[in-house]
């Protein structure tokens, strides 16, 4: 957590007018003001909130996000559609924030922000000390590993047209997802990279994805980057699915190759610090009744790394094009051949 | 005068080991951190350059060599284009074109030779990419 400087002050009034209008109050007062400071994407506000309307005393706690116009994964998501997200997946058995209002106009906060409601919970990072401490200690007692690939079968058992998701867009069956899938982030890769400049290694892989992309012809709404870190926990409990930034509608083993990808987890055979794979398979398949597919994961698997070198390389541009000073976004630079070594070890070379 | 790869070294050692460890805000503290590890890769990158990209070059030659054996005047024009291109001061742009004209030419090689020609560019492409990770490492 960041502390409060003058500019973040500056913010909290501002949100606390925007606030207050939406409500249709006056005396509305924000108490416990966090700036959340992890993740590279949107900035995240966590607040609570204190009213009088219609002659009652109101209290609830918030979460806004922000979109500060730098952030990673800029040209691959959007707040309005992932309010839209959270509006579809509100009231269904995919745990989530309820979603209270969006605003595109930059007059009021600088620029887009959504706000949501504040979910009970933590979301230690994967990464660090701490949170593998977190995890470990959670798949101990045994139950949030469970409750973590069951709100995975959640996810994909959700009945997504009745929940009026298809606005993600609704392949083709065939190859439709996934070269749909290739497109967009080679896209990201483009914005990144001029094509004289593409690593041959990278050119490599998006041949070889393009010319070997399985068939697919059953689509459940996809994550995109299910796995810890991306979920708050409350009691060993997931509370809350968080970073809607790359869903879609999609081929269900595109979940399960990233939950099964060696890219989470830190120095532990546990998937994601937390479910051990075997037990994951058998909860999964038996919640979905889906067979999961190795040969279409281990597809996947390249297309993760071939997405890892799409992120860092628009990462370290964003650094070097001036719009972002962050240095770890510089840093990312050097992250390009460690997943192209990835990739190219299970091309066989 | 210190050479530069070690005058960076130098830096980083001191943003990680005294100007770091002095800033209590976490985000600066992080960028000191995180100044400390590109100066490392940096100077890296400068101590190995010169010799990244001779033997660079002389793999491409050699690549060019190999595939003008393995290839005919009936194989695709721009694989041709591409593999006469691999000498030239082009360097890893040609290697690039090379890997997108076989794969355009996909269908008209044949899966076998395909796989042939893959096979030898990729030698040329493990061999580059250990020389980045000694680096990016």
């Amino acid at each position: 957590m960041s502390g409060e400087n003058s500019s973040d002050r500056s913010m909290t009034d501002r949100i606390a007018d925007y606030l207050g209008t939406a409500l249709g109050t006056t005396d509305l007062e924000m108490t416990g003001v966090e700036r959340i400071a992890v993740g590279w994407s949107h900035e995240t506000w966590l607040f609570d909130a204190t009213w009088s309307a219609q002659g009652a005393q109101h209290q609830r706690g918030f979460c806004l996000r922000r979109d500060p116009g730098n952030a990673l994964l800029r040209d691959l998501s959007n707040l309005r559609e992932q309010y839209r997200v959270l509006q579809c997946l509100h009231g269904t058995a995919v745990p989530s924030p309820e979603p209270y209002f969006y605003e595109d106009d930059p007059a009021i906060l600088g620029a887009p922000f959504l706000v949501m409601e504040k979910v009970p919970g933590e979301c230690p990072s994967p990464w660090g000390r701490e949170g593998r401490r977190f995890y470990q200690e959670a798949a101990d007692r045994g139950v949030l590993p469970g409750d973590f690939t069951d709100t995975l079968v959640k996810l994909h058992t959700l009945d997504w047209r009745g929940a009026g998701l298809d606005f993600l867009g609704v392949p083709e069956p065939g190859t439709g997802f996934i070269l749909r899938e290739i497109a967009k982030w080679r896209h990201l890769i483009d914005q990144a990279v001029a094509e004289a400049d593409l690593d041959p290694v990278l050119v490599d892989v998006l041949g070889w994805l393009e010319a070997n992309a399985p068939s697919t012809d059953r689509f459940v709404l996809v994550h995109g980057a299910y796995r810890t870190g991306n979920l708050l926990i409350h009691d060993d409990h997931v509370s809350a699915v968080l970073d809607w930034e790359t869903p879609c509608i999609g081929d269900p083993m595109y979940d399960v190759a990233y939950m099964l990808s060696e890219l989470n987890r830190e120095g532990t055979d546990l998937l994601s610090n937390l479910v051990e794979q075997d037990e994951f398979i058998r909860r999964y398949e038996a919640g979905t009744g889906l067979e999961i597919d190795v040969d279409v994961c281990d597809y996947y698997h390249v297309l993760y790394s071939m997405r890892s070198a799409a992120f860092w390389l628009s990462a370290s541009n964003l650094f070097a094009t001036g719009r972002n000073p962050d240095l770890r976004l510089a840093r990312t630079a050097w992250s390009v051949p460690v997943v192209l070594d990835q990739a190219a070890r299970r091309l066989g070379f | 005068m210190l050479p530069a790869d070690e005058l960076l070294a130098r830096m980083s050692g001191l943003l990680r080991h005294e100007i770091g460890p002095a800033v209590s805000d976490p985000f600066p503290k992080t960028q000191a951190f995180m100044a400390s590890v590109v100066l490392d890769k940096v100077a890296a990158g400068l101590r190995h350059g010169a010799a990244h990209a001779q033997a660079n070059d002389a793999d491409r030659r050699t690549l060019a060599d190999d595939l003008r054996v393995a290839t005919t005047a009936a194989d695709p024009a721009p694989l041709r284009a591409a593999i006469d291109a691999l000498p030239t001061p082009q360097g890893d742009g040609a290697l690039a074109s090379l890997v997108t004209a076989l794969y355009a030419g996909r269908a008209e090689l044949g899966p076998e030779r395909f796989d042939t020609l893959l096979a030898r560019v990729r030698q040329t492409l493990r061999a580059r990419l250990d020389r980045q990770l000694e680096v990016a490492s």
